[in-house]
């Protein structure tokens, strides 16, 4: 049950007033205050609960699938201090964000009567903080493409209070044999893709610094590796 | 009158002052989630407010979205039924799978300025009569026709129908 979920929340440390650390609390409950109404109504009668608990933030989590399907890619990223000769950096806080099979975000507009469904409506993203080698794995599947970019999945790596070191973007190895050719872009097929090198982000990558290490099948999966060097 | 399908929308505002629990770590996540999530928008660090960043940089509103992605672990804990909103019988009774999280203000240095909306979307509902003040609704099912069990409940203010389409 999601609300007996307690953790300690490396998150926390970035709030500005934080209270409790919630691993229980007080009485009341999302539904037996009548807050906005000061109108002629009647009063709750109800059974006070259930209580709720502090959670931490719905992005923490390694599987990102969200019931998307795609062959399967466990992304395993190895993030290292720069100021530290690239040792590995502990309690770094890990977001990635890629598209679906299809090529689609999952994000809908800031405005208008659009609702969604609470459950799914964040597929394909996810947090995770870095462990003593530096290493956070998420499970997810192969990104699609859309045109005008190369696929890619987007990092943003944090400090443990919540500070932004870097904003970047993967990239995935080209050629015959390569995941990329293997998955050989989902129903879309490869034509009109945009290769690395025609990429707007990744173009300027002349070294392949950005590229990631990926092996695999269709049938097994992919496992993706990939170092990310910031300044921490 | 003839009976129609609606769905109803209650948009829960939360802020500062709130003192519910529940209330609160909303709150309190969804200001922690705000700060890491503008720096992407905010990279010269210039502007510390909502507005600001609605108004000079491309793609903030998206920010709407990314800071709900924080929560979603208490509107899960609701269990699907809608808080606050009560029938005449002083119970919850409207259901949801729908939902919305919108920033209403906010400011990077100042929690008592983050303001927020949840809005809630009721399932689809048979709104049989107006009694009064009050709407007569029972849940919409496929099968229909038998005797359904029914609720009262008058709309209150942040409380509006969303949609409505005729019962063929």
């Amino acid at each position: 049950m999601v609300g007996a979920i307690s953790t300690p929340v490396i998150i926390e440390a970035c709030k500005k007033t934080s209270m409790s650390d919630g691993s229980t609390s007080g009485s009341g409950s999302a539904g037996t205050t009548a807050s906005t109404n000061g109108t002629c109504t009647v009063a709750p009668t109800e059974t006070e609960g259930p209580f709720p608990t502090k959670v931490p933030a719905s992005y923490v989590r390694s599987d990102i699938t969200d019931g998307r399907s795609g062959y399967k890619m466990t992304a395993k990223i190895t993030i290292g201090n720069i100021n530290n000769n690239c040792a590995a950096l502990a309690g770094a806080i890990v977001d990635i964000w890629h598209c679906d099979a299809e090529g689609n975000y999952s994000e809908y507009g800031g405005t208008g009567m659009q609702s969604t469904n609470y459950q799914s409506v964040h597929f394909l993203r996810g947090r995770q903080v870095t462990d003593a080698n530096g290493l956070v794995t998420f499970t997810s599947i192969f990104p699609g493409w859309y045109s005008g970019r190369a696929t890619h999945i987007h990092v943003h790596v944090y400090n443990s209070a919540g500070v932004s070191l870097n904003v970047t973007q993967i990239a995935f190895p080209e050629g015959t044999g390569t995941s990329v050719a293997l998955v050989n872009g989902y129903s879309k097929g490869l034509s009109g893709y945009t290769y690395n090198n025609a990429d707007n982000v990744f173009s300027d990558d002349k070294t392949g610094v950005q590229i990631a290490a990926v092996t695999g099948t269709l049938t097994a999966g992919f496992d993706l590796t990939f170092k990310l060097n910031v300044k921490a | 009158m003839s009976e129609k399908i609606i769905t109803i929308c209650y948009r829960k505002i939360i802020e500062s002052t709130n003192t519910n629990p529940w209330d609160k770590f909303v709150h309190e996540d969804s200001f922690a989630e705000f700060k890491m999530q503008t720096q992407f928008y905010n990279q010269e660090n210039k502007y510390s407010s909502f507005s600001q960043l609605l108004i000079n940089v491309p793609g903030a509103e998206k920010l709407h979205f990314l800071v709900g992605g924080a929560i979603i672990g208490y509107i899960q804990q609701l269990k699907t039924i809608i808080p606050d909103v009560l029938d005449n019988l002083g119970r919850r009774f409207l259901t949801f799978e729908n939902f919305k999280f919108e920033i209403i203000n906010s400011d990077i240095n100042d929690i008592d300025k983050h303001k927020i909306a949840l809005n809630f979307f009721s399932k689809p509902l048979i709104l049989h009569e107006i009694i009064g003040e009050h709407l007569l609704i029972s849940l919409f099912t496929e099968s229909g026709s038998e005797e359904v069990f029914t609720n009262l409940f008058k709309l209150q203010p942040f409380v509006s129908i969303h949609s409505i389409k005729n019962l063929k």
